[in-house]
Parts: structure tokens; C-alpha cells; sequence
């Protein structure tokens, strides 16, 4: 419904919006919201290369200094092995980013004018979730062409896309983590920290860089079923053409949950007003 | 003639952080083509209740409207009509003033024609032309300020509101500032203002509402508190400590007084006549104090505080929450 005011200014005001209205503000605004961050991303060009510096690292560091090691104790191509979990990291790299980038426009104070508009509040976390994932694109593309110079081979392109596609798909999942942390915390110092607390045990005690079996028995139904676990294991057989459906359901589930619970509470942390 | 029903109407409202009440118990109402001028030290509470008639923070207690729209409880219909600017808002570092306009314009839903048309008049009017294609980050603090100030008029808001649009900037930059608030009431919108300086309120206000301590201590048009205010401060500087010791003995039985004794001050509200400050000076030389220099000098703020609570304004930080 709409109101003719008497007031100078806007000539009709929204009030008590249908859903189908709301629906379509909120769509119009997380547009909005993208094509902002999306200038945002070009204009720092520092931290596309930030998240793509870290997957390159990871993967030169791992597959010159351990690839030995691992490949002669488990006989397998280690870069084969490699190259699809460092992916799955550089896509959590870019959920980091999500927190880091909303926290900023708290303390920038962007935050509060958005909070004065008239507009669909979860639209800030879901055009900057939608932007990440764009940018998490192409730092896997750079990624993925670093892997195939140092001899990295896809089975196939559908096998490359899919992979890339599942290692989207999960950092987007862990965006929505990020936000809800950066909701809450609003301190890019604080941000920075707890999401070492995530990011590095479920990194390190994963398959993205190791087999399981590797691993000290205790630890390892932890490292079987966690999600960087399961999306790497996921990617890798997507890469290699061996896709192995269960791996496959166990990231997409994992996805669902981690949409499922931080889509939710981070919207409402975020609006959340003292 | 029909009385203008005001556009903002505030009614006793309060607000507490952690058990410290910011706000207690302000009251005032807007009309179109008003601006009220919230004067007040930092930790005044001018932030904390532009930001509740913003929909920023919740209203403790009492209620708001702005064109009708109860604050608490339909923001989505405030937020159609205000404006934010100031401390309490800020535009994205990243962008251009041109995108900046364009980022808020779309989310008010202004359609795209007029829109662009809009983005392009208020970079002319306001004098934006020179920078308005370069990020904001590279901006000077009164091109800021202005970008600041013109994103919250994108969808010419029947209430703007402003908190110290002013603090830290140039002489210049304030007085452009002053014409565009002036300008901006002209055309009919209601303008909510906060300031430390009393220059400002007198210029641009119509009601002047100064608080401390979360509290109305005056309320009133310019005219009005200055007719409670008109006397000039003598200032007095001293030569020694001993000076200061007989200079506060001669002058405590006067009404108004502050004395610095780390200073070697002494502020003396006198009335305009003449005779007063001189036969002040020859007392207080008779009387065996040292004066190295004086002057006589109009009230600041801090004199309007004294004059209006008794003492000088707070100076804990503003409660910026």
C-alpha cells in the first residue's frame, strides 16, 4: 500500500509492504549492494591478489617442500592431490574477506547510513557474500592456471568447472560464517583474529592437504567428515574424474547447514540495534 | 492561515547504555521549513538522540514520530523520510561522489530517470563538479563533509538530519555548510542540527534546544536566549598565583564567575554597559591584583553552560553507541 503525504519530498511512501513487494525490494537492493562491492573488489585490486597470494603459497610450499615426503610414503601424485584442496583454502580465504570487508564499513560508519535507509537490511550481507564469491572466482581461476603450469591436469573442462564451482559454493557457505562473526564483533582487529580460530584447525586437521590416513587415529573421524574436508575430497574427484558421489552430497550438505543457521543469525546480528 | 503540523515531534524520550542514562527526558517538535538546533558539549547526548530519531538505536522510553511514523515502531516508513548526516554516517571511502549519490539514490528506490537527473543537479548546486569523479578517499575534509551532507537530500527527505555537520571544518567550508542548511529549510524541510558552537545555532536555528548531561537546560529561539545571555565576559588574565588567591576572594560574591587558577583566569559576565568591566578592573587593581592583560569578549559556550546550569559544560566523551 502506498500513501500520499502531505509533506515535502517523496510525493508516496511505502508502508506495510505485501511479501512479493518485499521480495522484490530485497532483490533490487542486494543488487544495489553488489554492484557496490563489485567496485569495491576492482578498486582493491590488493585483496583479490591477498586471497590468490595464499593459495599460491600454499600450493608451492606444500607440493616442493612435503609433495616428497607425502608422495613416497602414500604413492600417489601429490600435486594431483594438492591442487583441488588448495582451492577449497583459497575459497575460505575469500570468506575471511567477507568479514573483514563488512567490519570495515561498521567502523567506516557505511553500516549506519545503510541502517537509515529504506531498504531490505539483509541486502548489505547478501550483495557482499554474492561480490566475494564473484571475486573468490577468479582468484581459483588464477589459482587453477598456477597448478596447470606446474603440471596439475584436469581430467577434463567439465571436471574443472564442477570443481570449481563445489569450492565456490563452500566459500560461499563460510561467507555467510564470516559475516555473522563481523555482525557481531564489528571490529576488523577482532574479525581478523576469530577467524583464525575457525579457518586454521579446520584447515589444518583436513584432507586438503594430506590424506587422513596420514593422521593419528583419533583425530580422524574428525578430518573424515569436516566440510573442508569433505569439499576437497569432493573437488578432487571432480578433478580428477573420479567423482565419488558421497563426498559430492556431504559438501553440498554441508553448504545447506552452514546457509541454514548463518544466514539467519547473521542478518539478525546485523541489524541487531542497542 | 492553517498551523503547519510538525514533521518531527519528540516526546520525553529517554535512553540508558549499561545503566548510564544518556538521554533524559527530551521533548521537541519540528515543523517543515524549521531547524532546530541541539546545542551541547560532547557527552551532551545530541548523538544518542539523532540516532534514535534515526532508527539507529532503539528509543528507551518515550515516543517519536517523524511525519506521523512512530520511530520505534515503523522504521521502514521513517526511513522513507529522513535523511542522515554528520559523525553519525559516513559514505563509502571507495567510491565517487557520483557513485556514492547513485549507491543511495537506488536504495531509496528513486527510478532511474530521475535519478541520474537528481545525482547531476545536486553535483551542480552543490558544487561538487571537481571531484566528483575521484574516490572519496582522496578527498579534503570539506569536500567530505559536503558529499556527506548533499547524500542525505538524494531523495529530498521532508527531515534531515545533521550531527555536527561542522566539527573540524574550515571557516569557509562552514559558512558554504550554513548556506546549504539555510537553503535547505528555505524549501520546506525540517532539519534537526547538532552543534558545539554557539555561532551556528544562532545563525541557522529557529529553536535552539541546549542539553547537557542528556538533559534540556534551555529551550528557546535565538533571540530569546540571548536576551538571558546579553553580557559580554570580561576575561581576565593575572600576573602570579598570590594574585589569583586576592582576585578570588574580591570577586566570589559576583554571580557568574569562573576562575583558572592554573590559568591565572578569571571570567566575569558583566553587563554591556561600560562602566561595569572598567569599575570591575580598578576594584580588583585597587584591591592589589597584579593584571597583566584583559579582554572583554562575547559569550562561548561555555559561558551559556555557566550561566544556564552553573556550571561549566561536561567534558566526558560523547557516549557513541
Amino acid at each position: 500500500m502506498t500513501i500520499q503525504t502531505e509533506l515535502p519530498g517523496p510525493a508516496q511512501i511505502v508502508t506495510n509492504p505485501d511479501i512479493i513487494t518485499r521480495i522484490r525490494r530485497a532483490a533490487l537492493d542486494t543488487g544495489t549492494v553488489l554492484w557496490r562491492d563489485m567496485i569495491r573488489t576492482m578498486r582493491q585490486p590488493d585483496q583479490l591478489a591477498f586471497a590468490v597470494v595464499m593459495g599460491v603459497f600454499f600450493l608451492v610450499l606444500f607440493n616442493y617442500v612435503f609433495g616428497g615426503a607425502i608422495g613416497a610414503g602414500t604413492g600417489i601424485d601429490y600435486l594431483q592431490y594438492l591442487l583441488p584442496g588448495v582451492l577449497v583454502i583459497t575459497a575460505l580465504q575469500g570468506a575471511q574477506q567477507t568479514s573483514l570487508g563488512l567490519a570495515a564499513d561498521f567502523t567506516e560508519g557505511v553500516n549506519d547510513r545503510f541502517h537509515s535507509l529504506p531498504m531490505s537490511q539483509s541486502a548489505v550481507i547478501n550483495g557482499r557474500t554474492i561480490a566475494d564469491a564473484v571475486r573468490n572466482a577468479v582468484g581459483l581461476i588464477l589459482v587453477a592456471v598456477l597448478g596447470i603450469i606446474m603440471g596439475f591436469r584436469f581430467a577434463s573442462l567439465g571436471g574443472a568447472i564442477s570443481a570449481l564451482a563445489l569450492s565456490i559454493g563452500i566459500g560461499y557457505g563460510f561467507s555467510w560464517l564470516g559475516a555473522a562473526i563481523a555482525a557481531k564483533v564489528r571490529q576488523p582487529e577482532m574479525v581478523g583474529m576469530l577467524s583464525m580460530f575457525w579457518l586454521f584447525p579446520l584447515m589444518l586437521a583436513s584432507t586438503a592437504f594430506a590424506p587422513a590416513e596420514t593422521m593419528p587415529g583419533w583425530l580422524q573421524p574428525f578430518v573424515r567428515y569436516q566440510p573442508i574436508s569433505a569439499a576437497s575430497d569432493a573437488v578432487r574427484g571432480l578433478a580428477n574424474g573420479v567423482p565419488v558421489g558421497s563426498d559430492i552430497l556431504l559438501s553440498l550438505v554441508w553448504v545447506v547447514v552452514l546457509l541454514a543457521i548463518f544466514v539467519p543469525v547473521s542478518v539478525r546480528l546485523y541489524m541487531k540495534v542497542d | 492561515m492553517t498551523v503547519p503540523r510538525p514533521v518531527i515531534e519528540v516526546r520525553d524520550v529517554h535512553k540508558s547504555f549499561d545503566e548510564v542514562e544518556a538521554v533524559k527526558g527530551l521533548s521537541f517538535s519540528v515543523n517543515p521549513g524549521q531547524v532546530l538546533g541541539l546545542l551541547g558539549p560532547n557527552g551532551a547526548g545530541k548523538t544518542t538522540t539523532i540516532r534514535m530519531l534515526t532508527t539507529l538505536t532503539g528509543i528507551g522510553a518515550g515516543t517519536a514520530t517523524v511525519g506521523g511514523f512512530d520511530v520505534q515502531s515503523q522504521p521502514d516508513e521513517v526511513r522513507q523520510l529522513i535523511g542522515l548526516a554528520g559523525q553519525s554516517a559516513a559514505v563509502d571511502e571507495k567510491l565517487t561522489a557520483r557513485e556514492n549519490l547513485e549507491l543511495f539514490g537506488r536504495l531509496y528506490k528513486i527510478p532511474r530517470t530521475e535519478r541520474r537527473a537528481r545525482v547531476d543537479s545536486l553535483i551542480a548546486q552543490f558544487d561538487l563538479g571537481e571531484f566528483a569523479d575521484r574516490p572519496a578517499s582522496t578527498y579534503s575534509g570539506g569536500q567530505r563533509r559536503r558529499l556527506d551532507v548533499v547524500a542525505a537530500l538524494i531523495a529530498e527527505p521532508p527531515a534531515v538530519f545533521l550531527d555536527e555537520p561542522t566539527t573540524g571544518l574550515d571557516p569557509r567550508s562552514r559558512t558554504e555548510l550554513w548556506d546549504t542548511v539555510r537553503s535547505l529549510a528555505d524549501d520546506g524541510t525540517a532539519i534537526v542540527l547538532s552543534t558545539q558552537y554557539l555561532e551556528e545555532v544562532d545563525r541557522l536555528a529557529d529553536e535552539i534546544l541546549v542539553i547537557d548531561r542528556g538533559q534540556a537546560v534551555a529551550q528557546g529561539s535565538p533571540t530569546d536566549l540571548k536576551a538571558q545571555l546579553e553580557s559580554d565576559v570580561l576575561e581576565v588574565h593575572v600576573r602570579d598565583d598570590s594574585d589569583i588567591e586576592i582576585a578570588r576572594d574580591m570577586v566570589s560574591s559576583l554571580d557568574e564567575v569562573i576562575v583558572d587558577a592554573e590559568a591565572r583566569q578569571i571570567d566575569i559576565r558583566v553587563s554591556t554597559a561600560v562602566e561595569r568591566p572598567l569599575d570591575l578592573l580598578r576594584r580588583l587593581e585597587d584591591g592589589g591584583v597584579g593584571i597583566s592583560h584583559f579582554q572583554l569578549r562575547q559569550p562561548t559556550l561555555d559561558d551559556v553552560f555557566l550561566s544556564l546550569t552553573g556550571s561549566p559544560p561536561a567534558e566526558d566523551e560523547e557516549t557513541n553507541e
